[in-house]
């Protein structure tokens, strides 16, 4: 009832149930190439430099980083802010194209949730450590303590941050798991080696694929997705309230909810469209994640440029309307010129202008095109969250409290750390878990194609 | 004590359906089907419902309650600060805190119950009546033990009449599935 015949089909090259299953788990069933191999070495020496940083972190204490006392958030919030906005659209776009019922997710959507749980685990990282003293971040958790028992204040919006990431966490590992429990199923039905046999059975929980445990399978989906949606939406705005609640000159804004949202749905789509592009090119899935699929995404990142577009017009016309000195000094002295106008200008040519050029076909079908264009527009964010948290923290409304702010290399360090923690979580992902909702590709097979006309 | 079963493999979801429905009109009893992808004409065939939703709803409304229960105590009762002058009850600040813990306790609750429900669990070993079904494969399983032999005869035929590309009789010491 929801297809539409004006996408063509969902898969194509008229496949066979079996043939799905064949083509989707070849990749696990199959040695890895020597690609494999190096990307995972340079992964995990990138997450290695990062245990290095931490374990400084740890051993010395913040103050090995660039942070200061005007400017107490330094990259680690950024990179915080950045990830936990990647790590949004993974649900965003399973969830929300769930419940919208549109089945063109399938193909892309194990991968997605795959990108959010590694994005998520990196963007933990940051606050912990920016707590100081990590070996008392359990500090956090509302239990009955010997300190009173004091409770947390439940009034503030970091508190807030800390029970829906963890919520969120939580949240989308069990929606993703769930959704592999048939594939997983599949998989130790299929292999012939045996240790293969016995973990992915083991991992399986005994799904048998009985009418009883789909309806179920079927009713729990829909419930988790449509309960996530919501979290979906909250989280990043609870987020943005750590902003918007302190009173820094171009924090203190009711816009920041909806335009944190956005923003991280449009870094999230954009990494998703990295991932995707290099994924259908190395394992040549070109006909499970189509041409169509891609185009599908970067008329999405058009829509959603148009509004970070508009939220950072607004954000300044805002600065002038309302008079305030302050704020015009943050936007038009700050931002638009100033120290980090780099910064500033970087963010603007990234996020909405040239993802403007998925309005020619041409670009949207050509993979160099959308794999450079989602990767700046991953750096715009970056930009975006450097932008809002180092001009406004530098210059307050003191002069005396005016500083330059710059990164030591421990900030560096971590950063780069999850940078490899991301990408060899992706890398095993590739390697030992289905990347495509097989089950979910069974059910789409013949939508469109000409078996159904 | 062991239980026969027949087992009808299709490779065509149209075939594998006007069997199921033959088979309920002539009231041959139908153990439990297995798709490689959820079918939904079979939950409709085999008036197959989920109580989850029901069940996640209730879950939903007693963790709203336990939530702002809790909050009311700690802030109100156990430990009263005042914060920037607000109520010590300041409800609009703990909806949000309210949302995120009953959309934690939905998914875990409801989770937990699907897997009671459906015996799943790590390591189980469900009884697998024909490895094919996760694969490309449309199997209905009949009950023989429940049946004499015309009738187990007649199952047969139906699934056979229909492009079943195979029928195996099994027994099995123990069911779970």
């Amino acid at each position: 009832m929801y297809n539409s015949k004006i996408r063509g089909p969902l898969v194509e090259g008229n496949k066979s149930l079996g043939q799905v299953t064949r083509e989707v788990i070849a990749p696990l069933e199959s040695r890895p190439g020597l690609w494999w191999t190096v990307a995972l070495g340079l992964s995990s020496l990138a997450t290695i430099y990062g245990i290095y940083a931490i374990y400084i972190t740890v051993y010395k204490g913040i103050g090995t980083w660039g942070v200061n006392n005007s400017v107490g958030w330094g990259w680690e919030i950024i990179n915080f802010v950045w990830w936990i906005g990647i790590g949004h659209a993974g649900t965003a776009f399973s969830i929300f194209l769930l419940i919208l019922r549109q089945r063109w997710r399938t193909s892309i959507n194990r991968a997605a949730e795959a990108m959010t749980v590694f994005a998520v685990l990196c963007a933990a990282i940051m606050p912990a450590l920016h707590m100081g003293r990590v070996w008392l971040a359990f500090y956090i958790f509302p239990y009955p303590n010997t300190r009173g028992p004091l409770w947390v204040n439940f009034n503030s919006p970091l508190f807030w941050d800390f029970t829906a990431i963890t919520a969120y966490l939580l949240i989308s590992v069990s929606f993703w798991y769930l959704g592999m429990l048939p594939d997983l199923a599949t998989i130790r039905d299929k292999t012939i080696s045996k240790i293969r046999k016995a973990l992915y059975g083991f991992f399986s929980l005994g799904w048998t694929g009985s009418s009883r445990q789909w309806i179920r399978f079927e009713s729990l989906s829909f419930i988790l997705g449509g309960i996530a949606a919501v979290l979906v939406v909250s989280v990043h705005s609870i987020v943005s309230t750590d902003f918007a609640v302190g009173v820094e000159p171009g924090w203190h804004t009711t816009i920041f909810p909806p335009f944190f949202v956005v923003g991280a749905i449009f870094s999230g789509f954009a990494m998703v469209m990295t991932l995707m592009v290099l994924i259908r090119k190395i394992y040549r899935l070109t006909d499970y994640i189509t041409d169509n699929h891609m185009d599908a995404i970067a008329r999405i990142l058009i829509f959603i440029s148009l509004i970070m577009g508009t939220a950072y017009l607004t954000e300044i016309f805002i600065a002038w309307y309302s008079g305030n000195k302050y704020e015009m000094f943050t936007f038009f002295h700050n931002r638009i010129t100033g120290d980090y106008k780099i910064q500033f200008w970087g963010m603007i040519v990234c996020n909405a202008l040239i993802p403007q050029l998925f309005w020619f076909r041409k670009m949207r079908r050509n993979w160099i095109a959308l794999l450079s264009v989602s990767l700046l527009i991953n750096l715009g964010m970056w930009l975006e969250r450097y932008t809002i948290i180092i001009t406004s923290l530098t210059k307050d409304f003191l002069p005396s409290n005016w500083v330059s702010y710059t990164p030591t290399i421990i900030d560096v360090g971590v950063f780069v750390g999850t940078i490899g923690l991301f990408a060899t979580g992706v890398l095993l992902f590739m390697r030992y878990i289905p990347m495509m909702a097989i089950s979910e590709l069974k059910g789409v097979v013949h939508i469109g194609s000409k078996k159904e006309d | 004590m062991n239980r026969g079963f027949k087992i009808g493999i299709f490779d065509e979801e149209e075939k594998f359906i006007s069997s199921i429905k033959l088979l309920q009109e002539k009231e041959l009893n139908i153990y439990d089907v297995f798709t490689p992808y959820p079918v939904h004409e079979v939950f409709h065939l085999l008036k197959r419902k989920s109580k989850l939703p029901a069940a996640a709803y209730f879950m939903g409304l007693s963790a709203i309650l336990a939530t702002l229960a809790f909050l009311y105590y700690t802030a109100v009762i156990d430990w009263p600060v005042v914060y920037g002058g607000k109520p010590l009850n300041s409800f609009p600040s703990f909806i949000v805190i309210t949302i995120v813990l009953t959309i934690l306790t939905v998914t875990i609750g409801s989770l937990a119950l699907f897997s009671a429900r459906s015996k799943l669990l790590p390591g189980r070993e469900n009884t697998i009546f024909d490895h094919r079904a996760t694969d490309d494969k449309f199997v209905i399983v009949v009950e023989t033990g429940k049946l004499d032999k015309s009738e187990a005869d007649k199952a047969e035929k139906i699934m056979k009449d229909q492009g079943a590309i195979e029928i195996i009789d099994k027994d099995f010491e123990n069911v779970n599935a």
